[in-house]
């Protein structure tokens, strides 16, 4: 069982997975009278049977290339891998969470700031100066320079 | 030779001159910001042009156009973020050549064939509107169709090691691409309710999650591996050996970027694809192309820095825009009470030949510009991993918020980066993924507009030359790369592993 879930293995069922929950949607697309002859479900079905066939396809041609690899450790440190991964991606859904409250500039300083910590920088002055220099320089750039308006947050009461 | 000297006259004109080099440094930095697009950064500069002079309004806009679309490369090849849709191939070898520690030579090349691109696109712009102009014209629906599945066809070529799977990464952008509204019926399709998906999902979304936000992830996942080598912070030509080399990649990208530009709809990003495919298949080098091949910089960008010329043809002759970007610039024209098509050049001839004196002072200003702004670029991306990652990060986040200031963008691009990490551990491949999403809308579109023509016959792809053609090329690179495996697989030849996205 370890040597069949190969990479690609699992990559063929996520295929087939996908393809069905796509096709599950695409066949669930109203139709109208107006509709062309492929109308909107067309295509997106045409996608869906293609994804799951070609999800197969790749558990097939995995299972019958398997004796011909080596066994080897697939999914070595791959746990680990993910959970910081995660990390990361934990800090980017906790800026969308911030953003609109605490306002753009401090949340950006903060998320600097959470980055290099994460990435291994111990918290001291530099890191803190530098992540209020990243954010000011971006705060500057998209908002004055470039005119986009991104949320003032707490920015507001000091007249910002 | 007329439309040349006359053009030439206008190169005294100190506000044409200013304005074009006003606005190539503007678009190169609106260009190198992901998520800011060449059409954004022109919209900005819009106001300031009221109270222009005619000409030299049109040129600030023009010349914010070349500089963003060569813009769009800096990043690509620095943080592996294009800045551009149509940057995106410059990042297979771009950024490789960047962790080899070569990235002013990459940027060098970058700049220098995006100026050869910008010059071969202004003299095509000059010397062949009336023929190229033909050519859009002839541009039906089933062409167009047949256009987005040559450019699907590239997937055979950019798939590596395995066509299975760059088909599975390619449908899946072409899912994606099938989110929001229905091209003909205008109805809504796999929305889940939402209001924010009733507009689709931007490309550049998906591509920054994809390159930028899954590289994030991996390099934070990868702890312990050894710091990549610093480049030198100097720009680097390519030496004469090495432009040589280039010439063949160089006058793939520029014709068809040149071709690919005149046509309203189909873009610089298949431009740069195709360009990329056709060098890698024409190279004496094939297998370098992924790893940091020179030649897989100098296409793309050759052929993106073409079009953004030559996507002026269908502008100046017919007034139509064929992107966002030109778009802009007719309303730069409308402004100034000047009106596009056939009678421009017989009512406004002045402001026809001072853009294109504007535009060869840009493409001129590129080149020095680029090397002055460019040596800081090195220098930044040389920083420590922990602060240039952070910085990445924050610029990332604040480029996707500011297409639609709005936070489920940025939700997007999470879940793209995401996806892109898996995509690396399960080692598949990122670009059919990116062909898909951005031909998806055209390929659909085209399809079902053709059989409404048609009154449901699938007989109008084959009666339309242009379309039978491109179909019949489309098919000879699919089955010719499908044969290429077997026969490599047959003599047990190791096919080289195309190295992006599939770390992991």
């Amino acid at each position: 069982m370890q040597s069949i879930l190969s990479r690609d293995f699992v990559g063929g069922i996520v295929a087939i997975v996908l393809g069905a929950f796509y096709l599950n949607l695409a066949y669930d697309l109203r139709s109208s009278a107006l509709d062309d002859l492929v109308g909107p479900g067309g295509m997106p079905r045409a996608y869906g049977w293609v994804m799951v066939v070609l999800g197969f396809a790749l558990c097939a041609v995995t299972l019958v290339t398997r004796w011909r690899e080596q066994k080897s450790d697939h999914w070595k440190d791959q746990g680990r891998r993910i959970m910081w991964a995660a990390g990361l991606l934990g800090i980017g859904i906790a800026y969308l969470l911030i953003v609109n409250v605490v306002g753009y500039l401090l949340s950006m300083i903060l998320l600097i700031a959470a980055t290099m910590i994460y990435h291994g920088e111990r918290l001291s002055t530099k890191v803190l100066a530098s992540s209020a220099f990243g954010g000011v320089m971006l705060w500057a750039l998209f908002v004055f320079v470039l005119g986009v308006h991104m949320p003032p947050g707490l920015l507001t009461y000091v007249g910002l | 030779m007329e439309t040349i000297l006359t053009s030439a006259s206008y190169l005294l004109d100190y506000h044409i001159v200013v304005a074009a080099l006003i606005g190539v440094t503007w678009g190169i930095i609106g260009g190198a910001l992901p998520g800011i697009s060449p059409s954004i950064t022109m919209a900005l500069l819009l106001p300031f042009t009221y109270s222009m002079e005619p000409t030299a309004a049109i040129v600030l806009l023009a010349a914010t156009y070349v500089g963003a679309e060569y813009g769009g490369s800096v990043p690509a090849i620095l943080i592996r973020t294009p800045g551009t849709n149509a940057a995106a191939a410059t990042v297979l070898d771009g950024y490789e050549m960047n962790k080899q520690g070569k990235a002013g030579l990459a940027l060098g090349i970058s700049l220098y064939s995006g100026v050869l691109g910008s010059l071969f696109g202004l003299i095509m712009l000059m010397m062949l509107s009336k023929p190229l102009a033909a050519v859009a014209l002839s541009f039906t629906p089933p062409a167009y169709f047949a256009l987005g599945i040559l450019g699907l066809s590239v997937i055979a070529t950019l798939s590596g090691d395995s066509l299975i799977k760059g088909m599975i990464a390619a449908v899946l952008g072409l899912m994606i691409a099938t989110i929001g509204t229905d091209p003909v019926t205008g109805g809504t399709r796999f929305t889940m309710g939402s209001s924010d998906l009733l507009t689709g999902i931007a490309p550049v979304m998906v591509m920054v999650g994809l390159f930028a936000m899954s590289e994030l992830l991996a390099q934070v996942s990868n702890r312990g591996a050894s710091e990549r080598v610093n480049s030198k912070p100097k720009i680097e030509f390519p030496s004469f050996k090495l432009a040589r080399r280039l010439v063949k990649p160089q006058s793939i990208g520029g014709v068809i970027g040149t071709f690919e530009g005149v046509m309203p709809g189909a873009g610089g990003t298949i431009a740069s694809f195709m360009s990329y495919n056709e060098a890698r298949r024409w190279s004496k080098y094939p297998d370098e192309f992924g790893k940091g091949s020179p030649e897989g910089i100098a296409a793309p960008e050759t052929a993106n820095n073409a079009v953004a010329e030559t996507a002026l043809v269908p502008l100046l002759s017919f007034g139509i825009p064929g992107s966002n970007s030109t778009a802009i610039l007719l309303g730069g024209f409308l402004i100034h009470g000047i009106v596009p098509g056939p009678m421009l050049f017989q009512r406004s001839g002045e402001v026809v030949y001072g853009l294109y004196a504007g535009l060869f002072t840009a493409a001129i200003g590129l080149l020095f510009i680029g090397m002055a702004v460019l040596p800081l670029c090195i220098w930044i991306v040389n920083r420590p991993r922990q602060y240039l990652n952070a910085f990445i990060f924050a610029l990332i986040l604040s480029g996707i918020y500011s297409i639609h200031n709005s936070l489920f963008d940025l939700s997007i691009m999470l879940t793209a980066g995401v996806v892109g990490f898996l995509m690396r551990i399960l080692k598949f491949p990122f670009l059919p993924t990116v062909l898909g999403l951005v031909l998806g809308y055209l390929v659909e579109s085209s399809f079902r507009r053709s059989l409404v023509i048609s009154g449901d016959s699938y007989a109008i792809f084959f009666n339309d030359r242009i379309s039978l053609a491109l179909l019949c090329v489309s098919g000879l690179f699919v089955f010719g790369s499908i044969g290429k495996r077997i026969w490599d697989a047959i003599r047990h030849k190791k096919r080289a592993t195309f190295s992006e996205g599939t770390e992991g």
